[in-house]
């Protein structure tokens, strides 16, 4: 057994024991990966890892370094920018990655990345030439 | 400021470069001849336009003892990410690749540790 492999095994025990602990927040992690679209509030994640709000949120950062909350918008805003680059428009991506309000998300996108949603990618369409589909019916009234 | 590149030193940077892709699946993106050396980094094939590995010539002794030091211990030298470790220590091992520390859990954690055969331990992370 290398140092190396001896220093990650003395760390496990002394700072992750408990592998149960770790199942469900891992569980919690995959429920963030997975409904991040969604409204998800703290009720819902602690649920998933069927632990206490507050257990759950102290276990969380134990694990990751990160609240669940700053987890879920790092993802969110992950997403965001993936769709932002295909020319998805700001207020589609907006909903589509779980933020109910475009100002909001606009907000905290240009705090964490340092620009604005629009400047992600200069193909983006703007929201006011964004095609929409007529009805066939509209398109026969003279 | 930006981080785009990070380095490893590799004793020999043709062996590096064939190790890093058709092993590991990396992409060359940068070879330039420098003399006696090059230029030479390599990228995920997922992230393409991401953060480049910089092969980097052992062309300073002092390196090399600090290198040796390192991988004697164990210590890897730099870690990747992976979407699931144990299926990549499968991967990796039907390739011949030598591990020094098989898939270990560690809180949310797993990882796992191989030689790259040009003188560095390689972590690999599943977060």
């Amino acid at each position: 057994m290398t140092y190396y492999q001896q220093q990650v095994l003395s760390l496990k025990k002394a700072v992750y024991p408990n592998d149960d602990l770790a199942v469900r927040v891992i569980q919690a992690k995959r429920y963030i990966d997975d409904h991040y679209g969604s409204v998800i509030d703290l009720d819902a994640m602690a649920r998933e890892a069927c632990l206490s709000k507050f257990h759950f949120i102290r276990s969380f950062r134990k694990h990751y370094g990160r609240t669940p909350h700053t987890y879920l918008k790092e993802v969110r805003l992950a997403e965001a920018k993936r769709l932002l680059q295909k020319g998805i428009p700001i207020r589609h991506v907006c909903f589509a990655v779980g933020f109910e309000s475009v100002p909001s998300f606009t907000r905290l996108y240009k705090a964490t990345t340092g620009k604005p949603p629009r400047k992600t990618s200069k193909k983006a369409i703007p929201d006011k030439k964004v095609p929409v589909a007529i009805p066939t019916f509209i398109k026969k009234i003279p | 400021m930006k981080i785009k590149l990070t380095s490893l030193f590799v004793k020999d940077q043709d062996k590096a470069l064939e190790f890093y892709t058709a092993i590991l699946g990396f992409i060359k993106k940068t070879e330039i001849p420098m003399g006696e050396h090059k230029w030479l980094t390599v990228v995920s094939k997922e992230e393409q336009d991401g953060v480049e590995l910089v092969l980097e010539p052992m062309a300073f002794p002092p390196a090399g003892v600090y290198q040796k030091a390192l991988f004697e211990a164990g210590i890897p030298a730099t870690a990747f990410h992976v979407d699931n470790v144990e299926e990549e220590y499968q991967r990796l091992l039907k390739q011949g690749v030598v591990f020094s520390m098989k898939p270990t859990s560690m809180g949310a954690v797993k990882l796992a540790v191989f030689d790259d055969t040009c003188g560095n331990n390689i972590q690999m992370v599943q977060v």
